[in-house]
């Protein structure tokens, strides 16, 4: 069988514009780093201010040799994926009964939104007050704030479900549990993995804010002590940790829609 | 035509006239002092000193800012400022890590931090030394709080290990009235005064009026104060010295008369009290103060005459309306002294040994005589 070649140099071609894409974010990060040090190198901007890389790098080494980095990364991820999973599920839940009793949404809306449209920092105080200083406070910051995305997203997407495949499923006598099984979950899941994928980035927000307002320890703690002792390489250590445990998470539940979604992808194939 | 030539005249004068004053303004040189937490009357002196022309008399045209303390340092050890208040205990930090800053004035003559604790509700709290084994609240280990902790703690012959600190932001008053603590670290001179105020309203559960310790009573911490970066000193010494005896001028009025003090910050403070039968008191007790202060009076008559207006507003008004006012006079007892602004090498020396037993400094233990100096501050008043 002979080939193609107008066909393989298509294909090359795809496969090049493929890793080209997927190297692209190390190229962004890499040029990044390289003006970072090329700045440092040049003294166009204070140390006091921007520290060299070099000196970031001996900071994270030394939090990670004694133990710190790890110590407060686990603090804080704690309470992230306890507050994701309380926020989220409530949002979920409270989600779907409202898309399937538009009355709640009116009972419900004035709180939902005088809650979103306030900042959080605005009232992590109260949280600290009203749920102690401990990580309960801090959990319930981060449910708070990725309640919202995953409350919209399930309204939307149970919502969007055809109207055409609920009068099918109604003649083939399916009851509410088979038809949220059947049609409603898979119908909406696309919908709601994407609020899932916003909430898992606000999550870290949620935490660190909590953190900040008061904490004995996590990565928000870590940024407020070594701010204080004028540790700035170790500020910046703890804030690209935050950013890797977004992208980590993000990561994660991007995967996870991949997975879950293949069904939609082979019949639209 | 005569009438149009007089009123042309005094046209062209005004016009003159603004125009001089236009040109004097446009002389001040622009300036900014960063300052910490929010627009607060413990700022009193730096709104004295703008109302009542003490920096524009030096050349300067003020501008106030507010930031978190180890930013303020930052910028002005950068030259993104010249001016900051910060804690002394910051300055040796920052000059440990590079930062070539020098303190030039102690606004702050006692260390602001205490401890708040109670003995009446059973706990026996009549000490530090009591502390052993209780719950203290503290707004996080990190700062001025943390620093006078670790100094009182050291006083009383206790180590952090001994007691159970809990970080509680800073809610003090909260934690304290809820009793989720036994004990908190606390500003001496404005979150008693909220828990009593509390405890007065019954809002305070069975707490009743507690018992402050004084940081300064177990140690003598260099406290809050001017700084600039030493690139600035060098280059400006002259404008430094203009700047620090604003300062002092302003903080030493602030001292002497607090009512216009209150007054001078009621354009700068939203949130502080402003009935007109308030306003109306201390503007007339400061027009009294001012006859008083021609006799010139010394510190221990001018300190009396404060806890008289004291006593004599607290007849007239609720505990709410003068709740900022006693923050005000609270403060000046901190801040006033002989000879506003001088700093002792001992209480540099005892902040850094302070903070050399909480590990935060290296090897190294720096200068001291390089972080500070008293060069502008003796010359008038010594």
């Amino acid at each position: 069988m002979q080939s193609n070649p107008d066909h393989d140099n298509y294909r090359s071609a795809q496969k090049r514009k493929l890793a080209l894409r997927r190297l692209s974010p190390l190229m962004t990060i890499l040029f990044l780093l390289l003006l970072w040090q090329w700045l440092s190198d040049r003294e166009l901007v204070s140390p006091i201010l921007v520290p060299p890389p070099a000196d970031v790098y001996a900071a994270f080494a030394a939090a990670l040799d004694d133990g710190s980095l790890v110590k407060h990364t686990l603090v804080t991820l704690g309470e992230m994926l306890y507050g994701l999973l309380l926020g989220v599920a409530i949002g979920l839940v409270l989600g779907y009964a409202i898309a399937k009793a538009p009355l709640l949404e009116y009972i419900l809306s004035p709180i939902i939104v005088a809650f979103q449209s306030t900042p959080i920092v605005a009232y992590a105080p109260l949280l600290i007050i009203w749920f102690g200083t401990g990580p309960t406070s801090k959990i319930v910051t981060t449910a708070v704030i990725v309640f919202f995305p995953s409350l919209v997203n399930a309204i939307v997407g149970i919502r969007s479900v055809s109207p055409r495949l609920r009068d099918l499923m109604t003649s083939l006598n399916a009851g509410p549990w088979r038809a949220f099984r059947l049609l409603e979950l898979p119908s909406a899941l696309p919908v709601i993995l994407a609020g899932l994928k916003t909430s898992t980035t606000l999550a870290v927000i949620g935490a660190v804010v909590g953190e900040f307002v008061s904490a004995g320890s996590g990565l928000g703690y870590l940024v407020t002590t070594a701010r204080y002792q004028f540790d700035t390489p170790l500020v910046i250590v703890s804030v690209l940790t935050m950013t890797a445990i977004a992208l980590s998470l993000y990561s994660l539940v991007a995967y996870v829609e991949w997975r879950s979604l293949a069904w939609q992808r082979r019949s639209a194939a | 035509m005569f009438v149009i030539i007089r009123r042309l005249s005094v046209i062209m004068f005004c016009a003159l006239l603004g125009g001089l004053v236009a040109g004097a303004q446009d002389d001040l040189a622009d300036e900014r002092i960063l300052l910490t937490f929010i627009p607060n009357i413990q700022f009193a002196p730096f709104y004295v000193g703008i109302e009542n022309g003490y920096f524009s008399d030096a050349g300067y045209d003020i501008t106030l800012e507010h930031l978190h303390e180890p930013d303020v340092l930052d910028l002005v050890a950068v030259g993104q400022a010249n001016y900051g208040i910060v804690s002394g205990e910051q300055v040796i930090l920052a000059r440990s890590r590079d930062r070539d800053v020098v303190y030039v004035f102690e606004w702050f003559q006692q260390y602001p931090v205490g401890i708040v604790a109670t003995g009446h509700n059973g706990l026996g709290l009549y000490d530090i030394g009591d502390l052993r084994g209780r719950r203290v609240g503290i707004p996080g280990r990190f700062g001025a709080s943390y620093t006078g902790l670790t100094a009182m703690l050291h006083g009383a012959g206790l180590a952090e290990g001994d007691i159970e600190l809990v970080e509680i932001g800073f809610n003090a008053p909260e934690a304290f009235c809820l009793q989720t603590v036994d004990a908190a670290v606390v500003y001496v001179n404005n979150e008693p005064l909220q828990i009593i105020n509390r405890s007065l309203a019954g809002q305070c559960g069975d707490i009743g009026i507690p018992d402050v310790f004084p940081a300064s009573d177990y140690a003598d911490l260099v406290s809050n104060g001017l700084i600039v970066s030493r690139s600035h000193l060098n280059d400006n010494p002259g404008r430094v010295a203009l700047m620090v005896g604003a300062l002092r001028d302003a903080l030493r009025f602030a001292i002497d008369n607090p009512a216009a003090a209150y007054l001078a910050s009621l354009p700068h403070v939203d949130a502080l009290p402003r009935e007109s039968e308030l306003v109306a008191a201390l503007t007339e007790a400061a027009a009294r103060q001012g006859d008083f202060l021609y006799a010139i009076p010394g510190r221990d008559e001018v300190a009396a005459g404060r806890e008289a207006l004291r006593s004599r507003l607290r007849q007239q008004f609720d505990n709410e309306t003068l709740a900022q006012m006693e923050v005000l006079l609270n403060s000046i007892e901190l801040w006033d002294a002989e000879v506003l602004g001088y700093s002792d090498l001992a209480s540099w020396e005892t902040m850094r040994d302070t903070l050399a037993r909480m590990d935060l400094l290296g090897d190294d233990l720096g200068d001291l005589n390089a972080a500070f100096t008293n060069e502008f501050v003796a010359v008038d008043d010594a």
